[in-house]
């Protein structure tokens, strides 16, 4: 075995290749249980994506807060959200991350420091602000990441909540997750300048783009960006140009993409497939251990899926608790 | 021990108690300190009507300015409250709501039932309400309704000083997002008020006056608008019993129909537009819960279904008024007296 | 056939990760339109009545269209007839590749005015023939093309395209590394190639000085940014000369001698140095370093496995600019910009 060329120790790129593994399974698993009709309500997956949430949380811990988007497993999976309480939730059974009152588009672990996926687009720019502000206020070198689409940097919270991150200085990272799709109109209709890293700049923060599908590209720039921010250098932009495999949300005739385009993208800008002959070739990961996570990944999300199907449902009377703490 | 104080000055000593208590409550909004980052002085303002004024002095970078972006720092309040902190977030005005609305509507709100009860936000959501000061439709509003309708909120309305800092005091230390609804034209009122602290339990309404003939219930300016009323009525023999409400969500029901059962009448006065509003929703439970009891029909005494108009002589007929609801009271004891 | 000019402005450049651990600045999408505007109108006004543009989805090309369309609405025609060429966009920099192809096989394409850093140059310089590129630098580390307001860029382009000056003085000749892995197609740099231990693209910049190996440079001038810079406070080789420079780089701490380089705009870091040595034309250098990445004009673009050979090479003659300062004296002193002399005045 060569020395390590990469900038994570080989334990470290195991972890995250089982992360997108994981991602990964556990996206189109739900692709294929969706169709059956087990699968309540409105399912938006992150397969093809995965480079970005295991690049940027490969550098989080629990004191690290994220807000998360609609298309959220990814983030929640990489953050350290239970895999199991993760399905069932998809489900809706009571033993789900939210009791199964959340569902696909709001779970959430605050003890992982993952403050929700969030229906509303652009919400979690100006939560994040708040949590990067206790993070402050308590001095524990915390950071706080809002993720948005292309689609959702078109909202005012976003733009407000740069200025305010710039004006307080807050350790906040603004992550655009461009899969070039916002739903089903393109970036290229939708966004006036897409460069976002022009947008960062009206607002005096340093922005950056990268390949989202490289998941060193974005595993070294955020690593710059959350260093500089957890020792006071404030708020940045990090722009991952990222391919998304599947439509909006599940159900999606995705009659807007280019012929083929999926079919390229699958062969060609997997995050994954990418990763994983990176690894290998240079010797550091051989063809086996990745072979061994791949099965092992396999077996968990079949473990999580079989749970959450025979896992018992929430009773009625829950429908009336947790409105409140006390009232 | 008890001295006169204003509203204003009650809410002021409210969250400086805390703040000296609870090294979580931070206050942020709009010109709270006032002139940050000016040539002039720094808390220059204290808040745009001065409630926040010398608080600055004592708790320093504690109380933060914020950039007039609603949605960024209401929000920011609300991700705060999510990560341990008790933030005072000061809206302004209440109309202002629209502008960041999503983030008490969709995030404040339903973090609690959404996250299966794994989460709490306790933030409070200060603002001025209700009309009077010729600040015309988007300044002027009461829209205590439509909070109060959304689960997962707790909503308070104070109607004298006393009463502001001891629910104040406990809507910081409550566990779920609070928005405090603060009527402008009340700021000036004093009375007795304890100078040390103590909190004010919600869902406990306040009887201010007893009566045995109708009940009418009330909350924040209009509360003084019914003690005139029940002075004229006291001279034509009726002796109206006055509840104010003082939290709108939760509510205390029971104070509500007990009263009602005794007296047999209902007139609920509410500054807020009269459709979908408290005096509708207090009608209606009443009507569910205790039409036994009742001898005529409840009445509602509120503004008109207008948005808040600016000439003065339009405003005062806007607001409902005390022979608004004498005349709401006399209709519901009229058949007791033709009988 | 009147002479088009080609405008190649790439939108990606100055994005990456040297405006976070640098305060490397970023040209905005509507500043690069801008720049295209005001190039467009110095090519009218020597006479240039067509240009064709590279299609990009950055929103350059939105932006330089509403403001043509501006122009119309205000009054006289400032600008010359706009074209985009048609091709597919792929927002990578095979978009920039494709464009230099199809503007060096149109033959009507008299110069290339590209706006990038020195990696969209890179980009051009390998597809673009024998058509001469006029620089404008809008990236990052901009060791390759000149710093100087585009309006000029634009003129002396326009000028050399109308055939208004002598090639010989409108374009200079430039000098490329070509490097090659395991015998096969050359990827070109402009000003540097560096050899690092990393052996992943990543954030494509470089800025951790101690993975620094190797270093080949085309020209040394101690006045650019960038690797270059490192050979340039050692041994200058202009532009112009012959050859160029090989260096044998390590970490600062264990190095025969250090220089302080600025490496990427605001970072001025210690560099190590082992040796150098000049590097004439033709010679293949082979890096000693067994397995790493390959940095052209800058960025990681490639990496090598030890079963792999690397070939470095430079290039004399390798592509042409427009000299604008020689175009700009050649029109001051035949007064190709004054107007038509008043009636009876003599010069």
């Amino acid at each position: 075995m060569t020395n390590n060329p990469f900038p994570l120790p080989k334990d470290e790129l195991l972890a995250a290749y089982r992360t997108m593994r994981t991602i990964r399974d556990f996206e189109e698993r739900l692709h294929v249980e969706f169709a059956k009709g087990d699968i309540p309500g409105f399912v938006h997956l992150y397969a093809g994506e995965e480079a970005c949430a295991a690049g940027i949380m490969s550098h989080l811990t629990d004191v690290d807060r994220i807000a998360s988007t609609h298309r959220g497993h990814g983030h929640c999976i990489a953050k350290g959200v239970d895999v199991h309480a993760m399905m069932a939730e998809i489900y809706g059974k009571a033993t789900g991350a939210c009791r199964g009152k959340g569902g696909s588009m709001h779970i959430a672990d605050l003890s992982k420091g993952m403050m929700g996926a969030n229906g509303i687009l652009g919400a979690g720019a100006p939560l994040i602000c708040g949590a990067a502000l206790a993070a402050k206020f308590r001095g524990d070198g915390g950071v706080g990441i809002t993720f948005f689409g292309d689609g959702a940097s078109n909202q005012g919270t976003v733009l407000e909540s740069m200025n305010l991150a710039a004006i307080w200085n807050l350790p906040v990272i603004f992550v655009v997750e461009n899969n070039g799709y916002a739903e089903s109109t393109s970036v290229d209709y939708a966004t006036a300048v897409d460069s976002y890293v022009d947008r960062a700049s009206g607002f005096g923060l340093p922005g950056v783009t990268v390949d989202g599908t490289d998941f060193f590209a974005v595993y070294e720039a955020a690593g710059e960006i959350i260093k500089r921010a957890r020792e006071g250098g404030g708020p940045a932009l990090l722009e991952c140009k990222m391919i998304r495999f599947f439509g909006h949300f599940e159900g999606d005739a995705q009659a807007y993409k280019a012929k083929g385009e999926n079919d390229y993208n699958r062969t060609n800008r997997d995050c994954l497939k990418i990763f994983a002959g990176r690894v290998t070739s240079a010797g550091v990961v051989s063809a086996a251990e990745i072979a061994l996570i791949d099965r092992e990944v396999a077996a968990l999300i079949d473990e999580a899926v079989g749970q959450a199907k025979g896992a018992p449902l929430p009773s009625a009377r829950d429908l009336l608790t947790d409105v409140y703490v006390a009232y | 021990m008890a001295r006169k104080i204003s509203m204003k000055q009650a809410i002021n000593e409210a969250l400086d108690l805390e703040m000296r208590r609870d090294p979580t409550v931070i206050v942020l909004g709009e010109d709270i300190v006032g002139g940050a980052g000016a040539p002039g002085e720094i808390d220059a303002w204290g808040g745009v009507l001065g409630v926040t004024k010398g608080l600055h002095a004592k708790h320093g970078n504690r109380l933060m300015d914020t950039p007039l972006s609603e949605s960024a720092y209401i929000g920011a309040a609300i991700g705060a409250a999510a990560c341990g902190m008790r933030p005072v977030a000061e809206l302004m005005f209440l109309d202002f709501m629209g502008v960041c609305f999503d983030q008490i509507l969709n995030q404040a709100a339903k973090f609690k039932y959404m996250f299966g009860g794994k989460a709490k936000t306790p933030v409070v959501i200060r603002a001025m309400v209700g009309a009077g000061f010729r600040a015309a439709a988007q300044h002027s509003q009461m829209l205590t309704p439509l909070f109060t309708h959304v689960p997962g909120l707790k909503v308070v309305c104070p109607s004298d000083a006393y009463d502001a800092k001891g629910l104040l005091i406990q809507a910081i230390r409550d566990d779920d997002p609070v928005i405090f609804c603060e009527h402008k034209a009340l700021y000036g009122s004093e009375c007795d008020v304890p100078e040390e602290s103590y909190a004010i339990p919600f869902a406990e309404a306040n009887v201010v006056r007893e009566g045995k003939d109708v009940t009418i219930v009330s909350y924040g300016l209009t509360v003084h608008r019914a003690l005139e009323a029940a002075e004229t009525l006291a001279k034509t023999g009726v002796q109206a019993e006055i509840i104010d409400l003082r939290t709108l969500s939760p509510i205390d029901w029971d104070t509500v129909i007990e009263s009602v059962e005794t007296t047999g009448r209902l007139v609920v006065v509410d500054e807020a537009n009269p459709r979908c509003s408290i005096a509708g929703d207090v009608a209606a439970h009443v009507a569910q819960n205790a039409f036994g009891a009742l001898k005529a029909a409840p009445q509602m005494v509120t503004a008109p279904h207008t948005p808040v108009p600016f000439s003065p002589v339009l405003e005062d007929l806007y607001i409902p008024s005390a022979d608004a609801i004498v005349a709401a009271a006399n209709k519901t004891t009229a058949r007791a007296l033709a009988a | 056939m009147t002479p088009k000019v080609g405008i190649i402005a790439n939108p990606i450049s100055a994005r990456d990760i040297r405006r976070v651990v640098a305060s490397a600045n970023g040209v905005q999408i509507a500043d690069r339109a801008n720049i295209v505007l005001r190039a467009l109108a110095a090519l009218a006004a020597c006479g240039v009545a067509e240009v064709v543009m590279m299609p990009e989805r950055g929103g350059i090309g939105g932006h330089v269209l509403r403001g043509i369309e501006r122009a119309r609405g205000q009054s006289a025609a400032r600008f010359p007839r706009l074209n985009f060429l048609d091709m597919k966009i792929t927002g990578t920099v095979e978009d920039t590749r494709c464009a230099a192809r199809m503007m060096a096989l149109a033959g009507d394409v008299a110069v290339i005015i590209v706006l990038g850093g020195d990696g969209t140059h890179r980009a051009v310089a390998g597809d673009c023939g024998t058509v001469p590129i006029a620089g404008i630098s809008t990236g990052t580390n901009n060791a390759f093309p000149e710093h100087r307001e585009p309006t000029i860029t634009g003129l002396a382009a326009g000028l050399a395209a109308m055939g208004l000056v002598p090639p010989a003085v409108a374009f200079a000749a430039n000098k490329t590394i070509e490097v090659s892995i395991d015998g096969g197609a050359p990827e070109i740099a402009l000003v540097d190639v560096a050899i690092v231990t990393d052996r992943f693209v990543g954030a494509r910049a470089l800025w951790r000085t101690e993975t620094f190996r190797e270093l080949y440079v085309a020209f040394a001038d101690p006045e650019v940014i960038g690797m270059a810079a490192i050979a340039g406070l050692v041994e200058p080789v202009t532009r112009r000369e012959a050859g160029g420079l090989a260096l044998i780089l390590a970490p600062a701490a264990t190095a025969a001698m250090r220089v302080r380089a600025p490496i990427a705009p605001g970072l001025v870091e210690m560099v190590g140095i082992q040796s150098w040595a000049r590097m004439p034309a033709g010679t293949v250098f082979t890096p000693a370093l067994s397995a790493g990445a390959i940095a052209l004009d800058g960025e990681r673009e490639l990496f090598f496995d030890p079963h792999q050979d690397v070939a470095v090479r430079l290039v004399d003659r390798a592509f042409h600019t427009v000299d604008v300062a020689a175009v700009m004296q050649f029109a001051a002193r035949q007064g190709l910009l004054l107007d038509r002399p008043l009636e009876g005045a003599r010069p």
